[in-house]
């Protein structure tokens, strides 16, 4: 009798797990998480100070500004810089939102290019990401890290700096940049407006809200393999661990996209953005499968932006989603054409690496005659969905 | 002492079972018989005490050398009296381990030789490979080694037992492959002593004809049925506790509470959920989230010889309280009523199983567009007849036919502006075959099923299996 009892014990037991509200367990505090770690803090300040630039008016934050999702204010194609705020940028700002899980850049098993940051994705973190605009020629345009370091040690927070990184760290401005940037991907990663997770679409995810029906209609275009197929870089559902998505599965993609004459560079007709395998990421040159390839961006924010794709070839949402679906059914709509009056597609990537532009996915899979994989009115539900995707959403 | 009765009582019965007495046997050969029985009987006893003073001896001898190895000084005084060599305290420490583990290995014998009636383990197992040929497909033929299972059951005395099974999948496990390997039973135990069974850690949960009774030897066809693989997710075990017993007329009943399903798996992107909808989100406990439990029932009537009459409903909600999860209030249910009679060389069987997954609606709506939401319902039965043709020697012939119908998708819940998925029709199934059995324990196996719907399944099968 005894041994049923204790087993009966142990079933009541494990019963009363699965009902109530566990209301045993000590509630935990809700503190803010915005309790930054003093790397964090200094990394905010460092990322809002243009004195760090060589024209004294470009910091992080002009270019990835808080109140556009950390993406750029302005439609321009690709942002200027340097001493003058007048040498023109070749890639469109991308928003540094959600960058916290983008992992280092490697070969996935089935030789999917994955991950890293830049649209080429040869910085393997945060940290090393933010080196280059500090010493681009038409970014931040500091001649040296030296040269950066002696502007830091002019800072307001430099007292700050060398409190948590010893007092003789602006010695050396090897690793006092190092610092610099270390604290910079801390800031990215810790500050919860990085990474808010509160669209409606988050709601939405957690049953809090509904989805109107254009939304709605929208979110089944995106997902629908056969239509937007939009999931199938963009994925929309949460991960098998309870992971909110983000809209990015960190592949590289060849889109083919027409060459934007906005970008001044582009007066040269030997000048390419291969993404991947060069000019600006040079380690994968000998990899011509994957010139004309860039990093799947994030969708979160999207609908906030002015500017799409590596080269800002379109400014609106609706030119981009036309541009998906009908780049192979309609290309004059978007491609100029010849002196033989033949369409020139893909022509921002040099004739012998057009082959590589996405062809046999959809939407990309047609041809000329074919219907889009969206009409024009399955496009304007798409733009309402991919408006549930912008940060702050507050239920009415 | 008690258990040396036991013994004693054992060995009288056994004693008396291998000497029948016939009743034309004359009072003299009677009486012969019976000295010789308790003459036995008098070497037996004579055995057993010395067994028994051996067994002390030992434990005697066992401990004297561990009080003498707790204690380092005397026994290194006395190891450097013996052999008078700097090197003295390491010889001794050798000898007495040396001893110490003759000692200890004679103590085991002893006492596994006083209690072999009541604890053992025994090693089994069983396997399968099969190979499967889409008639209309040939290029799709594919030969598995679907399962090699190795099974320990270990009885620690008359009540307690441990049960597990270890299991790969498929030949070849690795994180470049697609086998698996994996605990499909680890349990204990004990009879209780009101009659009841208790249970307690990975088992198998029991639903319909197959889960529990999962061996290739024990079910017709090269692959286990649709019913009990597509709705019923076999080999379907959880993690928790059980309880089982038999009443009066028959009926067993088994009852228990453990880990579910954990909807947060659910994939509506890939094809998992419409080939098992169950069998994609289950956990097996592995890290099983475990805030919300399951409760399952069964009851199976063997009243009648060769008839089984059972059903059995498990059900438990399967959001667990997730973070930021639209379907917290979801609860999986699935019952089944199965039937078996086995007259003469007929083996007749149905079964008719049903889950449903409750409060899906929001869940299904961040889904929308994807090929696979979450079913409402997911239903199937099947009824089967096999027939011992023919038996020669250890082999046995049993031709069969099996008819199912069966949907992983009957119905879905409401998803607005006709942006849900459309359910599709049943499928039906029909398997003819034949099972050949070599001996008990293992068996050849060929059929052809044929598929009503998606006819471009139909499949040639050909398998061996095997159990001991």
């Amino acid at each position: 009798m005894r041994h049923l009892l204790s087993v009966l014990a142990a079933t009541a037991l494990l019963a009363g797990c699965s009902g109530g509200g566990g209301s045993s367990a000590p509630a935990s505090p809700a503190t803010p998480i915005s309790n930054l770690s003093a790397a964090a803090q200094l990394g905010q300040k460092i990322f809002s100070d243009a004195s760090l630039s060589a024209s004294g008016r470009q910091s992080c934050a002009s270019c990835h500004a808080p109140d556009h999702a950390f993406g750029p204010v302005n439609d321009l194609s690709a942002q200027p810089g340097g001493p003058n705020l007048d040498t023109p940028g070749f890639r469109a700002v991308p928003s540094l939102r959600y960058m916290e899980k983008t992992p280092a850049f490697f070969f996935a098993a089935d030789g999917t290019p994955t991950g890293g940051f830049d649209r080429d994705g040869r910085a393997q973190s945060l940290a090393e990401q933010a080196q280059r605009p500090f010493l681009a020629p038409h970014e931040m345009a500091n001649a040296s890290k030296q040269d950066v370091v002696d502007k830091l040690k002019k800072a307001a927070y430099i007292a700050e700096f060398r409190a948590l990184y010893g007092a003789g760290i602006t010695d050396d401005a090897e690793q006092a940049f190092s610092r610099m940037t270390f604290a910079l991907q801390a800031f990215e990663q810790e500050a919860p407006e990085f990474h808010p997770y509160d669209s409606k679409y988050d709601q939405f995810l957690a049953g809090k809200v509904q989805l109107s029906d254009a939304e709605l209609r929208g979110l089944a275009l995106f997902n629908n393999p056969q239509k937007g197929n939009c999931a199938a870089c963009h994925p929309s559902a949460r991960g098998a661990d309870g992971a909110s998505p983000l809209f990015t599965d960190f592949s590289f993609d060849n889109l083919g996209l027409p060459r934007n004459t906005r970008i001044p560079a582009t007066a040269d007709p030997a000048y390419f953005d291969l993404g991947l395998c060069g000019p600006d990421r040079t380690d994968l040159a000998d990899r011509k499968d994957l010139c004309g390839a860039f990093k799947v961006p994030t969708l979160r924010n999207v609908a906030t932006r002015k500017v799409f794709f590596h080269n800002g070839a379109f400014n609106t949402l609706k030119d981009a989603l036309g541009f998906y679906v009908r780049r192979d059914t309609n290309p004059e709509e978007w491609y100029p054409a010849g002196a033989d009056g033949v369409i020139v597609k893909f022509n921002d990537l040099p004739p012998e690496y057009r082959a590589n532009v996405n062809t046999a996915e959809v939407p990309y899979n047609r041809k000329p005659g074919m219907a889009p994989a969206l009409s024009a009115a399955e496009i304007d539900d798409v733009i309402q969905f991919l408006g549930t995707l912008t940060d702050g959403y507050q239920k009415p | 002492m008690k258990l040396n009765k036991k013994l004693i009582a054992v060995a009288l019965g056994a004693a008396f079972l291998s000497a029948p007495l016939h009743a034309g046997a004359s009072e003299k050969e009677l009486k012969a018989r019976m000295d010789k029985m308790a003459a036995e009987l008098e070497e037996l006893k004579a055995a057993l005490k010395a067994s028994m003073q051996k067994t002390a001896e030992l434990e005697a001898r066992q401990q004297q050398i561990v009080a003498a190895e707790s204690n380092n000084a005397s026994a290194s005084t006395a190891a450097a009296t013996a052999a008078a060599t700097s090197a003295a305290t390491a010889t001794a420490t050798s000898v007495a381990t040396n001893v110490a583990t003759t000692v200890a290995t004679d103590v085991a014998t002893a006492r596994a030789e006083t209690a072999r009636s009541a604890s053992g383990t025994i090693l089994s197992g069983y396997g399968e490979i099969n190979y499967n040929r889409p008639t209309k497909n040939a290029s799709a033929a594919q030969t598995d080694i679907r399962r090699a299972v190795i099974a320990i059951e270990h009885r620690f005395d008359e009540k307690t037992k441990m049960v597990s099974e270890f299991e790969w999948e498929h030949g070849v496990v690795s994180a470049s492959d697609q086998g698996e390997s994996e605990i499909e039973q680890l349990y204990i135990e004990r009879e209780l002593n009101n009659g009841l069974r208790g249970k307690v850690g990975l088992f198998l949960i029991p639903s319909g004809l197959l889960n529990t009774n999962h061996e290739p030897t024990a079910y017709y066809g090269v692959e286990r049925n649709f019913v009990e693989t597509a709705i019923i997710p076999s080999t379907w075990r959880e993690v928790g506790v059980g309880l089982s017993g038999d009443t009066a007329f028959g009926l067993t009943w088994d009852t228990g509470i453990t880990t579910g399903f954990d909807l947060g798996k659910w994939d509506a992107t890939s094809t998992e959920g419409r080939d098992s909808p169950l069998g994609s989100i289950h956990q097996e406990g592995q890290l099983a989230k475990s805030r919300d439990l399951a409760f399952h029932g069964a009851l199976n009537w063997r009243g009648v010889p060769g008839l089984l009459l059972g059903g059995s409903v498990f059900s438990g909600k399967a959001g667990h309280n997730t973070e930021g999860f639209a379907a917290n209030d979801a609860r999986v249910t699935l019952y089944d009523l199965h039937a078996r009679y086995t007259p003469g060389a007929w083996d007749l069987s149905a079964l008719y199983a049903r889950g449903q997954i409750s409060n899906t609606e929001a869940l299904n709506a961040t889904f929308v567009g994807n090929p696979t939401p979450v079913p409402k319902s997911f239903a199937g039965w099947y009824t089967q007849a096999a027939y011992q043709l023919l038996k020669s020697g250890d082999y046995t012939l049993s031709p069969f036919v099996r008819y199912e119908q069966f949907n992983t998708a009957k119905s879905y819940a409401y998803v607005p502006q006709g942006l849900g998925v459309e359910t599709g029709p049943d499928e039906k199934v029909t398997t003819v075959g034949a099972n050949l059995k070599v001996g008990e324990g293992v068996v050849l196996k060929a059929d052809y099923q044929k598929f009503k719907e998606d006819k471009s399944r139909d499949r040639l099968n050909l398998g061996m299996g095997f159990a001991y």
